[in-house]
């Protein structure tokens, strides 16, 4: 063959290919389990990591995690099947079974269903622990950053409380809120001083505490929100389908039966900061759902 | 003799340079004609509306008997050009744009081939000897040298080597001596009217029609158009042209 | 009209100033606490994190990236080169066909160009998922657009009597099309090509700060979380690749004298950029093997009453003024700051010093320059402005240098034997020759800076940026439509008023 044709055979056999890679890849059905990112990624990483071993030993089926890095994202890729299983919160949760209508809750966790934001301060600022929701109007002209615009810990609820109180994000310094993007990234800003206050999540706060990333000297809670709900798993609507029929319910079950019986399952829930994860109802996240379309985040 | 081409009333409007008015015009085969008449007279604008650049907006005009007013590609690739401005692609080699001159008879990929590879030598050779340029000066790359790194003279040979392989039956040049010294232009002059034993020309074009601004050279045309502000002052034989009739064609 | 019209040295020097009210604000915004957390950041530049399970992670992170920017690259350009002939008005002349398509397809890729790839991103992930290949198109979409300009625009530049040659000597269109414009044409292609791959790197990583996977979202994270060894393992790795990108790059610029050989480094570069569009792909498939097929997810078309709502609801005001103020000042970062640098300090070893700067500057994206600035400085516009000024700086800054490379050294040299100083030297005998072709793409850069405020809206909530992510982020598709809208109109202003700067101040 003279080298011209070889070289158009060769183009040819490469365009081929090309249609090739672009039909469906025929791969084994696997479950993409997902979570909002809030908090650092090793973290994230490690936690959902040992999730997917576990269920996959559990449910015979491959199990991947997949990051995502951020909020509506998250909604997004559960509504549009790229993820099935997703750790939600609050809001995202509400967010996401509203725009996937036959999507299910399966399980929160012990503390979701008492779950709390901290308000924190710099020391610096000169703002004192509050006693009522009332003493919120103190934040008036402070630097006030939240957390993640879609967080229900770190913005929808902290956001909620202020209102009550009768304070505005157009009442902060600046004449608006800042959003650091994470629960962990307010406390560095708060911390630094970039802020003088800001909202967040209480579990991570005190995991925060706990490990000692937090200087205590420049950084102090100064009120705790009253109970809310938080954090749930939502599968999508057609598990059965694609994974046989019951699946769904043994997918609950394999989440409520994790335990700290064994070393990965006791790992599992000191990631979560949980002692257990109990059943949960669509209804009990109605409150969220009513917050949520009074400051817009719900249309 | 038959007519070649044929100009009938034909008029183009436009700025000023662009201007023909009513011109009626006849190029017999064989014949060799001289294109007179001061800057601006028009004589760019009738080789514009002799090779089709131009369109005239009433008149027509008539290659061998047919109207050229949609012209065809094979009628396009009897009439070649040698343009003011050569118009060589700068980027190419030599041989590439000798080359160029016949893509008029090949097809898609032989253009394509032209442009990958080294092609068509032989006849590429051939051309440029008869336009007078001997390949040794372009040593050591030949035909592969670009023609970016060519003297303005070489230039000129390489537009009329691509000229002569386009093989046109009728051949116009727009100014070819404009920019080059007493010796070359004689030559390339040489190159476009000598003819061969048996009376035809040597390049095989069957007519070749030359605009230049040298009075001095028309004996060595067979036939004199002498443009002035669009108009035709002059079509006769290049003997019976008289001196003062230049002078009259040159003054203010 | 009788506009004072100053010289292009000093206005390619004046835009600088905006560097003084920017700086005002930071330095009196800078408070102690965060300089702490900032050197903290530094001294982890030099130390970055070696956890191998870490570098494995990074390393298959920043394999996305690169598949990602590689197949969207290499789309925009097979795409863009074509929409750019259809739109070339004197392409479709050589077939004898009307023009007024060409005229109806460059008005309508006005769009797609003047919406940034990040929202093509976000809009995309909405109706097609969270898959591979929502970044790959975020990236076609707008390269190909621009691509198609740039192309169009240089097809129409060329000399058009060697295309109408070979036309009168009887060739047939696509044949004379070819010989007379692809020597030229290739050129601008490889060119203009390779610096579209680096950009394709630069919104690959970006576009994952935004959640669209790769190493983007690694870095992102990081930071959220302070973790900056980590950050640092993945800002090194992404550097290593963008160095060894452009040093192929280069490497494959050096021209040959053979015209052949031109021609035929064209079509390599061609079956390049195909080859690396299918590799791009494939990988993506191996990386991310589950991601099954894309499909089409339609939302609901929003309404007329809907949208109009949606635009009474929005603070247009303040939203449009803070958004050209930040692009006015991002603006005269990018532009000043560059000469500024080099006029500073005009020593060779020096000038060779700022190129890593340059480098490191566009290589991270303006979303981690915000937040690593937020850690010691009050949340203020300014901040958005330095992060995106001195992104799109490290841009100019290459620009800059490159075109002073080309610039020969006679004058300075005649100047220093006149007796001026180096910097004057460097002021009036390297930099005023270059001073046009450098405003002239500054005024280009200010359009992509005007797109750009989006991927900054995350701070203090700044510009129509913020009010779109958020609006986003509530799934408020009427206000999403009617701010995308929005965006677009004054990036087409912004377009207009930068060609009109263009050609008032260069034509002289």
């Amino acid at each position: 063959m003279p080298s011209r044709e070889r070289g158009a055979v060769a183009l040819l056999a490469l365009l081929l290919c090309q249609g090739v890679s672009v039909l469906p890849s025929i791969a084994k059905p696997a479950l993409r389990v997902g979570a909002i990112p809030d908090q650092n990624p090793e973290r994230l990483n490690r936690l959902y990591g040992q999730l997917a071993d576990e269920l996959s030993d559990r449910l015979k089926v491959t199990v991947r995690y997949v990051p995502v890095s951020n909020y509506p994202a998250a909604v997004s890729a559960f509504r549009t099947g790229g993820l099935d299983l997703v750790w939600f919160g609050g809001l995202t949760g509400v967010q996401a079974r509203l725009q996937t209508s036959g999507a299910k809750v399966l399980a929160q966790r012990d503390i979701d269903a008492r779950f709390r934001s901290v308000f924190i301060a710099n020391t610096s600022a000169d703002l004192q622990p509050i006693q009522s929701i009332n003493g919120l109007t103190s934040l008036r002209g402070k630097r006030f950053t939240f957390g993640s615009e879609s967080s229900t810990s770190g913005r929808l609820m902290p956001q909620h409380f202020l209102a009550k109180a009768g304070v505005s994000p157009s009442q902060f310094s600046g004449g608006r809120a800042g959003f650091s993007g994470s629960h962990d990234a307010t406390i560095a800003l708060v911390q630094s001083g970039a802020y003088q206050a800001g909202a967040l999540n209480e579990q991570v706060w005190t995991s925060a505490l706990k490990q000692g990333r937090v200087n205590t000297d420049k950084v102090r809670v100064i009120w705790r929100t009253p109970e809310y709900v938080d954090y749930h798993w939502v599968a999508r609507p057609d598990l059965d389908q694609r994974f046989g029929s019951g699946f769904t319910t043994r997918l609950q079950k394999a989440i409520l039966a994790i335990q700290p019986s064994t070393p990965r399952q006791a790992t599992i829930l000191e990631l979560f900061a949980a002692k257990r994860f109990i059943p949960a109802e669509a209804s009990q996240y109605k409150p969220i759902e009513t917050v949520g379309r009074q400051l817009g985040k719900i249309r | 003799m038959s007519s070649l081409l044929q100009l009938e009333q034909v008029r183009l409007a436009g700025s000023r340079r662009d201007r023909l008015f009513n011109l009626s015009l006849r190029i017999h085969r064989g014949e060799r004609v001289a294109l007179l008449g001061p800057s601006g007279a028009g004589k760019s604008s009738l080789i514009s509306v002799i090779n089709g650049s131009l369109t005239p907006h009433q008149g027509t005009v008539l290659w061998r008997g047919k109207s050229l007013r949609q012209r065809t590609r094979r009628q396009r690739c009897e009439i070649g050009t040698l343009w003011q401005d050569l118009r060589l692609i700068e980027e190419l080699s030599v041989g590439q744009n000798i080359n160029a001159g016949v893509l008029g008879r090949r097809g898609l990929p032989w253009a394509l081939a032209n442009l990958l590879f080294t092609i068509g030598a032989a006849p590429c050779l051939q051309c440029l000897r008869q336009a007078g340029l001997d390949p040794q000066v372009l040593a050591p790359e030949g035909l592969d040298r670009p023609v970016q790194q060519l003297s303005g003279g070489q230039r000129q040979r390489v537009a009329l080597a691509r000229l002569f392989r386009q093989q046109p039956s009728l051949l116009l040049a727009d100014e070819p001596l404009a920019s080059l010294d007493p010796a070359i232009a004689a030559e390339v002059l040489d190159r476009l009217l000598e003819k061969n034993a048996d009376g035809s020309l040597i390049h095989g074009a069957q007519a070749v029609v030359v605009s230049l601004h040298r009075p001095d050279l028309i004996h060595r045309f067979d036939r004199v158009l002498a443009l002035r502000e669009g108009r035709l002052r002059i079509d006769a034989p290049a003997t019976a042209v008289m001196p003062a009739d230049l002078e009259d064609l040159y003054a203010l | 009209m009788a506009l004072p019209r100053p010289s292009a040295p000093a206005l390619a020097l004046l835009p600088a100033l905006a560097l003084l009210p920017v700086l005002i604000t930071v330095v009196a915004g800078l408070h102690a606490g965060g300089v702490e957390i900032l050197l903290t950041c530094l001294a982890a530049a030099v130390h970055p994190s070696l956890d191998p399970a870490l570098l494995t992670a990074l390393f298959s992170a920043l394999q996305v990236t690169l598949a990602m920017a590689l197949a969207g690259w290499s789309l925009s350009l097979v795409l863009g080169v074509l929409l750019g002939c259809c739109a070339s008005e004197r392409l479709l002349q050589t077939w004898n066909w009307p023009t007024w398509p060409a005229l109806i397809l460059r008005r309508s890729l006005a769009l797609p160009r003047s919406v940034h790839e990040l929202i093509w991103g976000l809009l995309l992930l909405q109706v097609l998922g969270l898959h591979p290949a929502v970044a790959v198109a975020a990236i076609t979409i707008p390269y190909a657009a621009l691509v198609a300009r740039v192309w169009r625009d240089q097809l129409e530049a060329l000399d058009p009597t060697r295309l109408q040659a070979l036309l009168q000597g009887g060739a047939p269109p696509l044949a004379a099309c070819f010989t007379a414009l692809s020597p030229a044409m290739g050129t601008v292609l490889m060119s203009y090509g390779g610096y579209r791959l680096e950009c394709a790197l630069r919104s690959a990583t970006l576009l994952g700060v935004f959640g669209l996977g790769g190493l983007g979202t690694d870095l992102q994270l990081s930071l959220q979380s302070l973790q900056f060894r980590e950050l640092w393992s993945g800002l090194w790795m992404l550097g290593l690749l963008s160095v060894a990108l452009e040093l192929l790059l280069t490497l494959w610029r050096r021209q040959t004298r053979k015209a052949q050989a031109g021609q035929r480094r064209l079509c390599l570069f061609l079956a390049g950029v195909i080859v690396a569009g299918m590799a791009g792909g494939l990988w993506l498939q191996v990386l991310l093997p589950d991601s099954g097929i894309v499909v089409w997810q339609g939302l609901a078309l929003p309404d007329w009453r809907g949208l109009t709502q949606a635009a009474a609801e929005l603070p247009w005001l303040p939203l449009i003024v803070e958004t050209l103020l930040l692009t006015v000042l991002a603006a005269g970062i990018a532009i000043g700051l560059p000469p500024l640098a080099m006029l500073l300090a005009p020593s060779r070893f020096w000038q060779v010093a700022l190129n890593p700067a340059w480098a490191l500057l566009r290589l991270i994206p303006p979303p981690l320059t915000v937040l690593l600035l937020l850690l010691s400085n009050r949340p203020t516009l300014a901040i958005g402005a330095l992060a995106l000024g001195l992104h799109n700086g490290g841009v100019m800054g290459r620009l800059l240098r490159e075109e002073l490379e080309q610039q020969s050294v006679d004058q300075q040299q005649a100047m220093a034997t006149s007796g001026a100083s180096a910097r004057l030297g460097w002021l009036y005998g390297l930099f005023t020759p270059r001073s046009p072709g450098y405003l002239a793409y500054g005024a280009y850069r200010t359009d992509v800076i005007l797109r750009e405020t989006v991927v900054v809206g995350l701070i203090g909530g700044s510009g129509l940026g913020w009010q779109l992510l958020e609006s986003l982020s509530s799934f408020h598709w009427d206000a999403v439509v009617v701010l995308i809208g929005a965006y677009a109109l004054i990036t087409l202003l912004g377009e207009w008023l930068s060609d009109q700067c263009r050609t008032r101040w260069l034509q002289s």
